[in-house]
């Protein structure tokens, strides 16, 4: 991001940021910098909060006032976050092995339960949003736990979708599924709370538990890339946590 | 003030490690009075149109949105980030209809037509040809100032 602003000065445009790491911003000089104390993904801090959002918008445009710089400040307003983790980490504890999974087919079941009870609720979040972002996969919902429970049998199955393979489709899928049930819960309950919303897809669904399953079966998988997914903590969220990471003893990276 | 030394293990590894990019001449473009201000938001959410081709994990290209495009998808490979948000509402990430409400005020001049994404778990190295790529497509568009958002 940092970088990026440089190239765009650097061409004859103005340039403003906003930040969540200010080390970064201190280290890498861009043109002018807002730092911003909030969890990562929430860059102007409350949704469905206009108000709040127009001024961190107003507070970085005040920095094109600066007449030299570079210019860094600190937008007043923090959003506290939990122990110094900017977003939902799970439990380190929380790490199924594979004779954990149990009966994949059961589990397959279960999800698609919970999928087909929350669908009403989904389909009023979108029709009063206007949107959804499930779907970056391309494919059906109904077919999200199934392609994932190929995986756990220790299968890479041949990716649906043209022009994408199955590994990269994967994580797709997995971010799908996650989306499908925070984007209704957030709405049919009102809540605006990424601790709470990750605790209870990531520790209490079944949907949770089929990608802890997935998690289990690429921890110990001969493929390379599903192991680095786990390793690099892209598949499940454990980039937060004191580690270590599952298959190590250590903390990755 | 969350700093790096007090982040968990796992992010504090992994963000300590990150080589920064350095700059030998610090780049400065004086901005044009606000009325004149005509802006575009680059992300750094990898998100796209719904039906664009999804970003690779180390992507050095970019997408394009309009801005009146609502319907985006995010194909980001790391999920240390709170997406919760943006579920919710497409402003908390790009402020779209902030940036429309601030031009009916008078605080700034226009919004563009045309918004970028890229992959921000990419190094922003490998990005300078794109860009340099997208600073050409705002100028001709007439824009001068960018606001940089991102996950």
């Amino acid at each position: 991001m940092c970088g990026l602003a440089h190239y765009f000065e650097s061409e004859g445009l103005s340039t403003v940021l906003v930040g969540f790491i200010r080390e970064h911003i201190e280290a890498i000089k861009p043109a002018r910098g807002l730092f911003l104390d909030f969890p990562m993904g929430r860059g102007m801090g409350k949704p469905n909060d206009p108000e709040f959002q127009k001024k961190v918008i107003q507070s970085a445009f005040e920095l094109l006032e600066a007449e030299t710089g570079p210019v860094l400040e600190d937008f007043p307003e923090i959003i506290p976050v939990r122990d110094g983790r900017m977003g939902y980490a799970l439990p380190p504890e929380l790490v199924l092995n594979k004779d954990d999974i149990g009966d994949v087919d059961e589990l397959v079941a279960a999800v698609q339960r919970e999928i087909d009870a929350l669908l009403p609720d989904y389909e009023a979040a979108v029709a009063a949003r206007g949107r959804t972002t499930v779907g970056a996969s391309e494919l059906a919902i109904k077919d999200f736990a199934p392609f994932v429970s190929e995986f756990i049998r220790g299968e890479i199955p041949k990716s649906p979708r043209k022009g994408l393979p199955a590994i990269p489709l994967l994580k797709l899928v997995v971010e799908d599924l996650e989306a499908y049930y925070t984007e209704t819960r957030t709405h049919r309950d009102g809540i605006d709370d990424l601790e709470l919303m990750g605790k209870w897809f990531w520790e209490e669904t079944r949907a949770g538990r089929l990608l802890l399953s997935l998690e289990a079966v690429s921890i110990v998988s001969e493929n390379k890339v599903m192991l680095q997914i786990v390793e690099m903590s892209l598949m499940t969220p454990r980039f937060w946590s004191e580690g270590p990471l599952p298959g190590s003893s250590a903390s990755g990276w | 003030m969350t700093k790096i030394s007090e982040m968990p293990a796992v992010g504090r590894g992994f963000i300590s490690n990150l080589e920064l990019p350095t700059f030998d001449n610090l780049a400065w473009t004086t901005p044009v009075p606000p009325n004149q201000r005509r802006i575009s938001i680059v992300s750094t959410a990898a998100v796209s149109r719904r039906g664009d081709k999804p970003f690779s994990w180390l992507a050095k290209d970019y997408r394009t949105f309009h801005k009146h495009d609502r319907d985006l998808v995010m194909t980001h490979v790391a999920v240390e980030f709170d997406r919760s948000a943006w579920q919710q509402d497409l402003n908390v990430i790009i402020p779209l209809d902030r940036l429309d409400e601030m031009v009916t005020d008078g605080e700034i001049g226009s919004v563009a037509d045309m918004h970028f994404s890229f992959m921000g778990a990419a190094d922003p190295v490998t990005m300078e040809k794109s860009a340099r790529e997208v600073a050409g497509q705002m100028k001709q568009e007439g824009v001068n100032t960018v606001f940089l958002i991102p996950i």
